[in-house]
């Protein structure tokens, strides 16, 4: 239940975040996806019916906040989601090295995902040009996950959640 | 529980389930308005006053940057355009003068070419140091021909004599001055007496026979017998003339034709003057 509510108020905060800075930055790539930070971070240290849940949530959270069609982040984020446990559960080591290398590959996965998932055919042709920002983007919430991490380990440790990576 | 297939494989059971009914969302082509689509658009109403305050901010802050980045614009364009300004405002001052002083050279050349005598032209630098006795000094010297005892001329009549000079520069003494003194007569009654200066500021005629008919407003000018001024050059007019009083001769005060303060440039005549003929009374 706390984590529900901590990931509900992280989420929030996150799309609060995604949706009104770029009110004031013009650069979109500049922006962190902090959703799909939050999801590997959900990955790598919560295994269970509930962090899938809370993925499926806030991919369905961000589908509420985009213009794309509903289902298409749920299914993306519980997708990285569910990428990260299955090889974080079998890696030895993931630090914060490993959690910013699956936020590299989650964010183009999500990116090229939801526009293959949403314009088909034309969303094809168009991950070529687009490839260069999705990239950009991934690499600037690579560059910020970290940071995140340890906010949320923090915020975790004043509500009494475990910290460290779950091992099945 | 623990231990079975369902437990050892949860995550990927629902989040597999997950995945299943997002994409039944996504292929069913779920409008906005279905009643599944009911959560999103309370978040979206959840997430509104975050949004607008976030907006509100995002307004402020960007019209204080804008404001501020407009006001150091302003700023440069105002510290740019005084810059112009003052630029603008010293060329016009130069084209002023420089106006001016083609003028003056220009009446100058009409008074050389007048006196058709070999002159030349001088710009005053400087007047006299102590203010006690009346001198210019000018910005040509020997150099330039300038000799001790030449006259000095403006288009408005006599200015004085050169009495010193060095290579380029010379001092005047004005015929204001109380040790200047030169020849000179009335116009229109021929009476001719010394011109000079007197100590308290002014010129007087002096040595003119009492039963001379001066009046005030005539013109006064040089009679070239001093062998300095040409003759026939304004000196001034004739302010007042006193009969009163013991005394061979008139005390007549004459208003000089030289605003001997206003003085830009001068004409310095180099050539000796002809000798002038004998028509005036002395």
């Amino acid at each position: 239940m706390r984590l529900s509510i901590l990931f509900a108020v992280l989420a929030y905060l996150a799309l609060a975040i995604e949706t009104s800075i770029p009110y004031w930055v013009q650069t979109r790539v500049l922006i962190p996806n902090l959703i799909v930070i939050l999801a590997v971070d959900l990955g790598l240290r919560h295994h269970g019916v509930i962090p899938a849940l809370i993925a499926f949530a806030m991919g369905y959270a961000t589908d509420a906040f985009s213009g794309s069609a509903l289902g298409i982040n749920a299914f993306l984020i519980t997708a990285v989601y569910l990428l990260t446990y299955e090889i974080s559960s079998r890696l030895l080591v993931t630090n914060a090295a490993v959690g910013a290398t699956f936020v590299f590959v989650g964010v183009i996965v999500t990116s090229v995902g939801a526009l293959v998932l949403g314009d088909g055919s034309a969303g094809f042709a168009a991950v070529g040009p687009m490839l260069t920002s999705f990239a950009a983007n991934a690499a600037v919430s690579a560059l910020v996950a970290p940071a995140v991490f340890r906010f949320v380990a923090i915020l975790k440790r004043m509500v009494g959640l475990p910290v460290s990576l779950a091992r099945e | 529980m623990k231990g079975t297939f369902l437990w050892r494989n949860r995550v990927l059971l629902s989040a597999g389930a997950l995945l299943v009914i997002s994409l039944h969302l996504l292929t069913t082509g779920l409008n906005r308005g279905d009643y599944a689509a009911a959560p999103a658009l309370a978040m979206l109403e959840v997430m509104r006053p975050v949004q607008a305050a976030a907006a509100h901010l995002g307004d402020g802050a960007c019209a204080i940057v804008h404001n501020y980045l407009d006001l150091v614009q302003v700023q440069q364009e105002n510290t740019r355009l005084r810059a112009k300004i003052a630029q603008l405002e010293t060329q016009q001052a130069e084209i002023a003068e420089l106006k001016t002083e083609n003028q003056h050279l220009g009446e100058l050349l009409e008074l050389h070419d007048a006196l058709g005598l070999n002159a030349v032209a001088a710009n005053v630098i400087g007047s006299d140091a102590t203010g006690l006795s009346h001198t210019l000094i000018l910005g040509q010297g020997s150099l330039s021909g300038l000799r001790p005892g030449m006259a000095v001329l403006s288009n408005l009549g006599v200015v004085g004599r050169i009495i010193d000079t060095s290579k380029h520069a010379a001092r005047v003494l004005l015929i204001d001055d109380h040790n200047s003194a030169l020849d000179g007569f009335d116009e229109r009654s021929r009476a001719r007496g010394i011109i000079a200066g007197v100590v308290d500021d002014g010129i007087i005629m002096k040595y003119v026979d009492r039963s001379e008919d001066l009046k005030p407003g005539d013109t006064i000018v040089t009679s070239g017998l001093d062998g300095i001024f040409p003759r026939g050059l304004l000196v001034g007019t004739v302010a007042s003339v006193h009969r009163e009083g013991p005394g061979l001769f008139l005390a007549v005060q004459v208003r000089p034709a030289v605003d001997f303060h206003a003085l830009e440039q001068v004409l310095i005549v180099t050539q000796q003057t002809p000798s002038p003929p004998p028509d005036v009374r002395g």
